[in-house]
């Protein structure tokens, strides 16, 4: 029975032997779709060596609604409520590009008090996200009294949204031109109508001095926690280059140092009229993301404040047309939303449908630089870069 | 889509979009390429496909436009199966854009390639920008245009099993196939009828429609190009309420332009889809 081998023959199987013998067998650990930590239907097939990370494999698309197929066959004002949907998270600062970018086609000045209105909002919608970020973030890694107090505040700023809009999460609110009027307020081209409710403005203040006493909260609480610094210093770090390379944007962009906001850089809505910081980080790792996000918060609150003490009297909407057509053209408005750059590539034909509809959202580039940062960290650092990029999954399936 | 020379771009264009001429001017001499555009705040580059990859590689680096913002593509057709079609005939093909953007300051420009569609391929940006893996893979399911080199080819979104590229114009929606205008009885006016007619014609129009909305009511190409033509402006606080005799209007004409679809349910079953919400006073108005 026995045969001779050649030597070549003999030395490749004792070579097999030895590794088949030293290695750990590896393998496939399938987490989600429905996973508490994965914000969503999120399904994430990691190739594991032990507790090494070998590869992950991120499948998406549980949620794809096709809202570019289904915006081709929609008016632009029908439109709107698509958008809301994308990030529910901020719904109102998902529809400001795209207003942004049919009035640009359409050549439409939007009066000022419409543009304070909708800077006002979208800062709102910008801490409601920031604050879930806040509440969870912190309750994945362990520590679920932070999660109390951020989304007692945040409940108070869906509250003003509410009031104002009459939506929690999709507001619907804009309007080609400006924003909606009040109920039966008439028409808005001859009269100033009531628009924002009644105290509205005082309330935002005493919820922005409730916001910032709650990042002071939290960063007693978390900021400084040992267990917190242990589990996201130094963790998933992205380097500046990779994080632009894969369009990685907004907080996540900022906590890797590239001190690129859009708020500053483009001119979709009068930022430039109020002061507010750039947060970076220093180090691109999950303690950072984390930090750079209960900064902007209080960054926010600064602009909302500085928004309200001036804001524009005058018309909501401006002239428009009674039936939408928007000229032929294309273009691109990006905005910086809570995720990160948000923009929609516009194509029309001069018709009342656009011709194609790009949605770029900020939560599918964000996430799609996942396989490359988890590579050789461990299973617990998924739950660590998941948290910390802050996506959601309607902005990411669309 | 008309591409400009320079110096018309340059001479219509008002002061403000300055700057974003010169940006476009200057990425098309590094992309190798003397066909730009710089309209509505979008600067615009046209770049030859067999060039694809280098010219991208050669705006990261000299431009320095690091940030890769999307992929993406627009499916030139004069056939559609859904939303309105073309008014100008154009050459059939695929426009694949790229959006590239800075991380100091507001440059970013597009760049687009122009591919037939029976030979919808072109070289992948991955060894680029690693941001391009899931944004090609997304083109090439919606589009059907194959990212050569590029190292996962499975679907993004959809299922394996699925059949057809979604975003490409001749693709139906099926919702459409079954009720073309959800929502119009309630909140918008008829396309052809008299009321819209005439409402469109009194409200104030862009000067370029002017014309077409003094047609006279006999004209029937408004009416029967598509049903989806005049179904806009459904948000203005202004508008009339429906009438009833508007509504049997809808009535009587949803068998007819639905009949594509053979075996259309019944408006009183649910329609598989996500329009169902939208179809429910439609569902009224047929009984």
């Amino acid at each position: 029975m026995s045969q001779a081998l050649d030597p070549r023959a003999a030395a490749h199987v004792s070579e097999v032997a030895v590794s088949v013998e030293l290695q750990t067998p590896g393998m496939t650990l399938n987490i989600g779709p429905q996973h508490p930590s994965t914000h969503g239907v999120l399904r994430l097939v990691a190739e594991l060596d032990g507790e090494r990370i070998v590869n992950v494999e991120p499948v998406i698309g549980y949620m794809h609604r096709g809202y570019e197929k289904l915006s081709e066959v929609r008016t632009y004002p029908q439109i709107t409520a698509l958008v809301n949907r994308i990030d529910w998270v901020s719904g109102f600062a998902n529809e400001i590009p795209l207003m942004v970018a049919v009035e640009r086609l359409m050549e439409i000045e939007v009066p000022e008090r419409a543009q304070s209105i909708r800077l006002i909002l979208t800062e709102l919608a910008r801490i409601s996200s920031h604050l879930v970020f806040m509440s969870s973030y912190p309750l994945e890694l362990g520590a679920a009294t932070p999660l109390m107090h951020a989304l007692r505040e945040r409940e108070h700023v869906l509250e003003l949204i509410e009031g104002a809009t009459g939506g929690r999460f999709h507001p619907n609110f804009n309007r080609i031109g400006g924003v909606k009027p009040a109920a039966g307020g008439g028409s808005t081209q001859k009269k100033v109508v009531q628009d924002l409710p009644k105290n509205f403005l005082a309330e935002t203040r005493a919820a922005m001095d409730n916001v910032l006493e709650v990042c002071d909260d939290i960063d007693t609480l978390v900021t400084g926690n040992e267990i917190f610094q242990a589990r996201t210093m130094g963790v998933a770090v992205l380097p500046a280059d990779q994080a632009l390379a894969y369009g990685v944007s907004g907080p996540n962009l900022r906590a890797s140092g590239v001190a690129f906001d859009l708020r500053k850089h483009e001119d979709y809505l009068p930022y430039h009229k109020y002061d507010f910081d750039v947060v970076t980080g220093d180090n691109g790792d999950c303690f950072d993301r984390y930090r750079v996000r209960v900064e902007e918060v209080r960054q926010a609150a600064r602009i909302v404040n500085q928004a309200i003490d001036d804001l524009p009297g005058g018309p909501l909407q401006a002239k428009v047309p009674r039936v939408i057509k928007v000229p032929k053209g294309e273009t691109y408005v990006r905005a910086e939303n809570p995720k990160g750059e948000m923009g929609y590539y516009l194509v029309s034909d001069g018709g009342r449908i656009p011709y194609r509809l790009k949605i770029r959202s900020a939560s599918f580039s964000n996430l799609s630089i996942l396989p490359w940062a988890l590579k050789g960290l461990i299973v617990p650092d998924i739950i660590a870069l998941l948290g910390s990029l802050d996506f959601v999954l309607g902005d990411v399936d669309r | 889509m008309t591409t400009s020379t320079p110096d018309e771009t340059a001479a219509s264009e008002p002061v403000a979009d300055a700057g974003i001429a010169a940006l476009a001017e200057r990425v098309a001499g590094i992309a190798g390429s003397d066909s730009w555009t710089a309209d509505f705040g979008n600067a615009k580059v046209r770049v030859d496909r067999s060039r694809w990859v280098e010219a991208v590689e050669a705006v990261r680096d000299e431009a320095g436009l690091e940030f890769f913002s999307f992929l993406s593509a627009i499916d030139w057709s004069n056939e559609v199966a859904v939303g309105e079609p073309l008014e100008d005939p154009v050459e059939e093909r695929y426009e694949v854009l790229v959006r590239l953007s800075s991380g100091r300051d507001n440059d970013a420009v597009t760049l687009a390639t122009d591919i037939p569609k029976d030979d919808a391929r072109l070289p992948t940006l991955v060894g680029v920008y690693g941001g391009a893996n899931w944004h090609e893979r997304e083109a090439a399911e919606m589009f059907g245009i194959e990212f050569e080199g590029h190292p996962n080819s499975g679907k993004l979104y959809l299922t394996d099993e699925f059949e057809g590229f979604p975003l490409r114009k001749t693709f139906p929606l099926l919702s459409r196939e079954i009720k073309p205008w959800p929502g119009m009885v309630d909140v918008e006016d008829m396309p052809s009828t008299e009321n819209a007619e005439s409402a469109a014609a009194a409200s104030a129009s862009p000067p370029g429609d002017a014309q077409e909305q003094a047609m006279p009511q006999g004209d029937t190409t408004k009416g029967d190009e598509n049903p989806e033509a005049d179904a806009g402006g459904g948000e203005q606080a202004d508008s009339p309420p429906p009438t009833a005799d508007r509504t049997d209007g809808v009535a009587a004409q949803l068998p007819s332009s639905a009949e594509g679809a053979a075996e259309v349910p019944t408006p009183q079953s649910p329609v598989p889809s996500e329009e169902s919400e939208a179809g429910a006073p439609e569902d009224e108005a047929t009984e």
